[in-house]
């Protein structure tokens, strides 16, 4: 039996990323087997709510001392996963980020690695997308910590390196809740548009204050990654979220046959998939380079195994994906969304495909 | 001017949804020396419930936002008597601390096992949802609403305090709770009511407030400390300080996330500890409940 | 203090008789230490729970210096805690790795920071001073957010290596050197504690407590009395912070936030106030329930805990040593 420990937010304000982790796991097994050449794929969960680097770290060393695990997993927050950096090079064992999405947090170890996403890798191509559409002048508005200040750096590098002006970089304190003043900064910026990052829960409010106070109306364009219209999100944001544009790696809408068969499998254990977001692909495709780990290096040796998927190449529900060899991060298509109605729900419709987008966040993927 | 104005309209409705939430909890700490910190809870628990109104039940904005009202203080009484009524006084502030903690865990436990862990909306009504425009500044209607609201409140707790009978027993309470006993003013039958009024009121601010404080489960420990605030700032028990606090607190708020809003939180605390600097007893201390 | 001390002992001689059983407390010294060693032996796969379990004690430690002798209620004692975490961090990633040099390092931030704190805040009472450390706590976090290049930010402060102790013990996969690190310092400091809290100083302390307008009546000022406990409590609890940050390698803004000030309450009610091994019973409580039913129920152990708070003041107000206490005397009572 080969033991892999999952580390993430099982409850509090995060619990839903804590759960796409566990549906995702369970989906992935059902569809290709617990077993990896004889032994069973064993998934232990530990809960860790909110940052606290310091408990993450006691819940890795646990799993590795009492459990015996070969795999770290999960980690949803990036100062969590940046804290048990030391502990997987003693260890010699690999973890695999299923969502923390702050560039540095692979260059730390040469045991990461990671199958979700990164600011840089989704914004740089948007923010080349929307000077390509024209646009002059940008406001961007972001939250006041580690992802956002990645965020606000990736667009304003590629954007004016394509020749766009921003006019104001707000950032917004993590406690945030009434978003009127900074509506109104952004209105009184005169951009064109705006581009904005914010994690949940916060963004449905944004979004809705970007409608209540007369945003809209002045026709500036509202531009994201793909975090700010979160299928969970959709109902409660309501008609406010029509029309929005972001730009991400995955989307319940996307139409592959693959991405199709994984909601229905989703369907088919857990009775629903309304609530599948980017974290369920990110888990799912995190299981399945640990399968393919295991088969090169059967649960032993974590800088082999991690060796041995370097330039791994396979099929997701989001699309085609690598793992770079040097970044160990995952290449990806970066989709461009407009949120739209379809049959009376709100979706994610994906036009246009940006494809194999490294992390540009890594130092020299960018040049 | 613009800028002012801006500042000015939003840190006001700000202020008046505090105003709301806090002053039960001023007049609680003013009359039963009770620091609630599940104060919060019951604010979310009505939003909790009128967005279930809504979104599952149908039921229009104004009758979903009085039922729930009503629930929460048909749900809350009971734990005043079985609870609350253990812990009041001034000397045992830590076992109120350990016993409205305790409580507001499990409202959130329940909160996030009812409905989940996502933002929960309680959807305006057409007639409120749209925005006027004062000058450059476009205000959503919610906003004047709650402002008028927020106003119709203060004149109604006014009235209730001058003009009526439970509120000069009230009042002769909050100032010397000895002399009122041997007046015969009966203490328990007024804690009840007061406590009523007061989760009545949060039970309202929360629905109100659900656009300015979304509504997650977290929504009871993230805002307490901002509701604590107001009550510090106002002076326990004061009425006039409540108003007076939460407006400044809201619009101190909102001028720092408008004027420098990288620095927004660092602002807002460095305020908050220069004003209880200079008034430790709040602006308005224990003068009239 | 000085010359006020020489006539608070006939005051304190009356008082004397009535703490007198929380002074004589049981062989606390000798149990702590048999335990953490059994500890050692029994649960050698569990040291990372254990080494935070210590930390946290030690914490909780600070924190009843401060509440439980001194009666300065706070809601923002993670200000100190994180002042000497983040103290010890920085100064272990530019410049000292040594771990005891870290810990005077945290040790003296902590107390720094709560003499500054302290001396500002402490002319305010009840829900002001409350609303006071809170506020002091949110500005040294968000100074922590703004601060990156030092900080991290909210990434958190990573590439701490602390050298082995004393040179020869290297802190190792499995935690024990980690663990027996945090068992020593806790004890040594617990003693130190201990001296304190008896010492005329620790006695006046109580005195203004109870009942500072006697206290200034004899002469004392009550005020330089708090300010000096909240100083000493915040000297401990930098030490606390320093030995997170030594055992873990890393700190993050949670180090400075409310919920571990808020949760450090919980656990010293939860103990008992005023007596130090309450600090040290109700930390190991609570951590000991959160582990378990965070372990068996991770998606809803807040309502567990929440229930448990709610049983512990309904039936053993007082905390777990208040009730133990009481079910000893009344044992012995039966006995004789």
């Amino acid at each position: 039996m080969i033991k892999v420990g999952v580390v993430g937010p099982f409850s509090g304000q995060f619990a839903q990323g804590g759960e796409n982790f566990k549906q995702a796991i369970e989906v992935y097994q059902a569809i290709h087997g617990k077993t990896v050449k004889g032994d069973t794929v064993e998934f232990i969960y530990k809960d860790l709510p909110q940052v606290n680097p310091a408990q993450s770290r006691a819940l890795s060393q646990e799993l590795i001392v009492k459990d015996k695990v070969s795999f770290l997993a999960g980690y949803f927050l990036t100062p969590n996963a940046l804290a048990v950096a030391p502990l997987i090079d003693e260890a010699n064992i690999p973890a695999v980020i299923f969502n923390a999405a702050t560039s540095i947090i692979t260059e730390k170890s040469p045991r990461y690695v990671r199958t979700s996403f990164t600011l840089w890798q989704v914004t740089a191509p948007l923010a080349d997308y929307v000077a390509k559409q024209g646009v002059k002048s940008v406001v961007t508005a972001v939250t006041d910590y580690g992802p956002g200040i990645d965020a606000e750096a990736a667009f304003k590098t590629v954007y004016e390196k394509a020749g766009g002006k921003i006019v104001d970089t707000i950032r917004m304190p993590l406690s945030t809740n009434d978003f009127a003043p900074f509506m109104q900064r952004i209105k009184d910026s005169k951009a064109e548009a705006l581009y904005a990052f914010l994690p949940v829960p916060i963004t449905t409010t944004f979004v809705k204050a970007f409608q209540d106070n007369g945003l809209k109306e002045t026709g500036i364009k509202f531009y994201g990654p793909g975090d700010l219209t979160q299928e969970p999100d959709l109902p409660s944001m309501g008609d406010t979220a029509l029309g929005l544009l972001t730009a991400f790696h995955y989307s319940q809408a996307n139409p592959s046959a693959l991405n199709q068969q994984f909601l229905a499998k989703h369907r088919e254990l857990f009775g629903s998939s309304d609530k599948v977001t980017f974290f369920s692909v990110g888990a799912y495709d995190g299981v399945h380079t640990i399968y393919k780990m295991i088969e090169a290096a059967g649960g032993k040796d974590g800088l082999k195994a991690v060796n041995a998927i370097k330039g791994l190449s396979w099929e997701s529900p989001r699309g085609p994906v690598t793992i770079d060899p040097v970044t160990r991060h995952v290449t990806q298509n970066v989709y461009l969304r407009v949120t739209e109605k379809k049959d009376g729900k709100l979706q994610n419709t994906q036009f246009e495909t940006l494809t194999n987008q490294p992390d540009w966040g890594y130092p020299g993927v960018m040049k | 001017m613009e800028t002012i104005l801006g500042i000015a309209v939003d840190g006001v409705a700000y202020g008046t949804i505090l105003f709301i939430i806090s002053v039960g909890l001023s007049v609680m700490l003013g009359l039963m020396r009770v620091v609630n910190l599940a104060h919060g809870a019951f604010a979310m628990m009505a939003g909790y419930l009128a967005s279930y109104g809504m979104q599952s039940l149908g039921l229009p904005y104004g009758l979903a936002l009085l039922a729930a009202i009503l629930l929460t203080v048909i749900v809350t009484l009971p734990l005043e008597r079985l609870l609350y009524r253990r812990i009041y006084g001034g000397n045992n502030e830590l076992q109120q601390v350990l016993l409205t903690i305790g409580l507001t865990f499990v409202i959130i436990a329940i909160a996030n096992y009812s409905f989940g862990p996502t933002v929960k909306r309680i959807p305006l009504p057409d007639l409120l949802s749209g925005s006027v425009s004062l000058g450059s500044k476009t205000i959503p209607l919610h906003r004047a609403f709650v402002i008028g609201l927020g106003a119709a409140t203060i004149l109604g707790l006014w009235l209730l305090l001058e003009r009526t009978n439970f509120g000069v027993r009230l009042r002769a309470a909050v100032d010397n709770p000895a002399m009122a006993e041997a007046l015969g003013i009966r203490t328990e039958r007024l804690y009840t009511a007061v406590f009523a009024l007061s989760t009545g009121l949060a039970a309202l601010g929360g629905v109100l407030g659900a656009e300015l404080l979304p509504l997650d489960p977290y929504y009871a420990i993230r805002y307490i400390v901002l509701f604590l605030a107001v009550v510090a700032v106002g002076g326990a028990g004061s009425i006039l300080g409540s108003v007076v606090a939460a407006l400044a607190l809201g619009i101190l708020d909102t001028a720092g996330r408008y004027l420098v809003p990288n620095f927004g939180e660092f602002f807002f605390s460095a305020a908050l500890i220069l004003i209880l600097f200079r008034w430790p007893n709040g602006f308005f201390h224990r003068r009239a409940a | 203090m000085r010359g006020d001390l020489m006539r608070l002992p006939a005051f304190l001689e009356n008082h004397r008789a009535r703490w007198g059983s929380v002074l004589g407390e049981p062989a606390v010294l000798p149990l702590m230490i048999g335990a953490g060693i059994l500890g050692y032996f029994l649960f050698p796969e569990d040291l990372g729970l254990l080494t935070r379990i210590l930390t946290m004690a030690l914490y909780i430690l600070s924190l009843d210096l401060v509440l439980g002798y001194a009666g300065i209620a706070t809601l923002g004692h993670a200000a100190l805690f994180g002042a000497g975490a983040y103290a010890a961090g920085i100064m272990a990633v530019h410049i000292v790795q040594d771990p005891l040099l870290l810990l005077l390092i945290g040790t003296l931030a902590g107390g720094l920071v709560a003499l500054i704190t302290g001396a500002l805040i402490l002319h305010a009472h009840g829900l002001t001073l409350l609303m006071l450390t809170i506020a002091v706590a949110q500005l040294l976090q968000s100074l922590a957010n703004k601060w990156r290049e030092l900080t991290g930010g909210s990434d958190g402060l990573s590439g701490i290596d602390p050298s082995p102790v004393l040179g020869l013990f290297r802190f190792d996969l499995y935690g024990r050197t980690s663990y027996l690190f945090a068992l020593v310092v806790l004890i040594v400091a617990y003693a130190i504690a201990r001296r304190i809290v008896r010492s005329p100083f620790g006695l006046a302390c109580r005195g203004v407590k109870e009942d500072p307008l006697r206290i200034a009546a004899l002469g004392g000022n009550p005020r330089r009395y708090l300010v000096v406990m909240y100083t000493v409590g915040g000297a401990f609890a930098g030490l606390a912070g320093a030995l997170t940050t030594v055992t873990t390698g890393i700190v993050g803004l949670d180090s400075l936030g409310f919920t571990l000030s808020a949760e450090a309450v919980v656990m010293l009610v939860l103990g008992g106030t005023g007596r130090l091994y309450g600090a040290i019973i109700g930390t190991v409580a609570f951590m000991t329930i959160h582990h378990i039913l965070a372990a068996t129920d991770p998606f809803h152990w807040m309502l567990f805990i929440g229930l448990f708070l709610i049983g512990i003041v309904l039936f053993a107000p007082g905390g777990i040593t208040a009730v133990s206490e009481k079910l000893a005397q009344r044992l012995a009572r039966r006995g004789t």
